[in-house]
């Protein structure tokens, strides 16, 4: 008797919860929030899916497919690692040289001779490895030079033109070459 | 329930007609969802992750009739996870207000049917006892109705031990009402 109420009592709260099926506020909530979530993972996967399968679509074998695309993103890897080397090296390597002016075709071979000719120089004067001039101070030891060749040119053809002048001056040289000591 | 068609478009990603896969199987999820946890905002969640979840892996399902079984696996897991984090806090106490509401709807003569807040306070009432398997069984068979071999497809439990589990819940929760009405 006793156990025949427990039972009934069972079933018939097991009953009254069956019947009371839980009620779902708002459910198109939880469907936006899930599209929501969806949606750019869909879109970020698809995109890449897509660019996986245009480009290893001809492998068959699900393992040979994945090697493969681990191969190449590892390789891929490699590549952008030596590059970004390279890169810093020859970064590092220009940062050692100061050229002025426009290195474009326009310089001609005498100018650029000139500035070999100071390059020279300057490394002859400094130490090995780092050259550091300022850009203002090569311009000006360019324009002096420049000055320089003209001021040499003119007193050439002022020799060239006073005969006197060109015979005294040679005279003075041959002078000079006779004192001056053998080494 | 749902459809073999929407599910077959779905598996070739339209995410139109999963809209509506989710408008047909959010009801069903919240349902067990809720009645395992007795938490709105909780069951709310396990909705949710379990569609997401849905979509990641619909290319897994091999046939669309096995929809429900799998749908039904995916959330049950989640809950069953979640019922056994909790299991770990909880504490056991005697709830006379609960009891008088619970002897207060035997002693109707009709079929109440109850609120959710209702519903969830004399479902975690009875089932506090209970291990998570047992509740898990519980709700699955008493509750949503379902066969002994469809409990076994969801949970993976042997058949003879989903039985012992609803064998088991059911005896605890006679006892606890020949105990406290």
């Amino acid at each position: 008797m006793k156990k025949t109420e427990e039972n009934v009592r069972y079933d018939k709260i097991v009953q009254i919860l069956r019947n009371s099926s839980p009620d779902l506020k708002n459910p198109e909530e939880i469907e936006n929030e899930v599209i929501g979530r969806i949606q750019p993972q869909n879109l970020k996967n698809g995109r890449i899916s897509d660019f996986i399968e245009t480009l290893f679509s001809w492998v068959y074998i699900g393992w040979v497919r994945r090697s493969l695309i681990g191969i190449s993103a590892v390789l891929i890897a490699i590549f952008v690692y030596q590059q970004a080397f390279i890169f810093r090296q020859v970064k590092a390597i220009s940062k050692n040289i100061v050229i002025t002016g426009n290195e474009s075709s326009d310089v001609s071979s005498s100018v650029l001779g000139r500035r070999l000719t100071l390059y020279r120089m300057s490394s002859r004067l400094s130490p090995a490895g780092e050259i550091r001039i300022p850009e203002s101070q090569l311009e000006e030891l360019l324009d002096s030079y420049n000055e320089l060749q003209v001021k040499y040119k003119d007193l050439l053809r002022i020799i060239e033109e006073n005969p006197e002048l060109k015979k005294t001056i040679e005279k003075k040289l041959k002078e000079e070459k006779n004192n001056k000591p053998e080494i | 329930m749902v459809e073999r068609e929407l599910i077959e478009e779905c598996r070739n990603g339209d995410l139109h007609n999963f809209r509506k896969v989710v408008d047909k199987s959010t009801p069903l999820i919240f349902s067990v969802a809720y009645r395992m946890l007795g938490d709105e905002d909780a069951a709310r969640d396990i909705v949710q992750e379990t569609m997401v979840a849905v979509w990641q892996k619909l290319a897994k399902i091999k046939t669309a009739e096995s929809y429900k079984t799998w749908v039904y696996r995916i959330a049950v897991n989640k809950c069953y996870d979640q019922l056994r984090k909790l299991k770990r806090q909880k504490e056991n106490r005697y709830d006379d207000q609960g009891w008088a509401v619970i002897a207060n709807h035997l002693s109707e003569n009709g079929i109440a049917e109850l609120e959710n807040r209702e519903n969830a306070m004399i479902i975690n009432l009875l089932t506090n006892q209970l291990s998570p398997r047992q509740k898990t069984v519980f709700v699955l068979s008493e509750l949503e109705g379902m066969e002994a071999e469809e409990i076994v497809n969801i949970t993976g439990m042997a058949k003879s031990v989903v039985k012992a589990n609803l064998y088991y819940a059911r005896k605890n929760i006679g006892s606890l009402l020949q105990k406290y009405l």
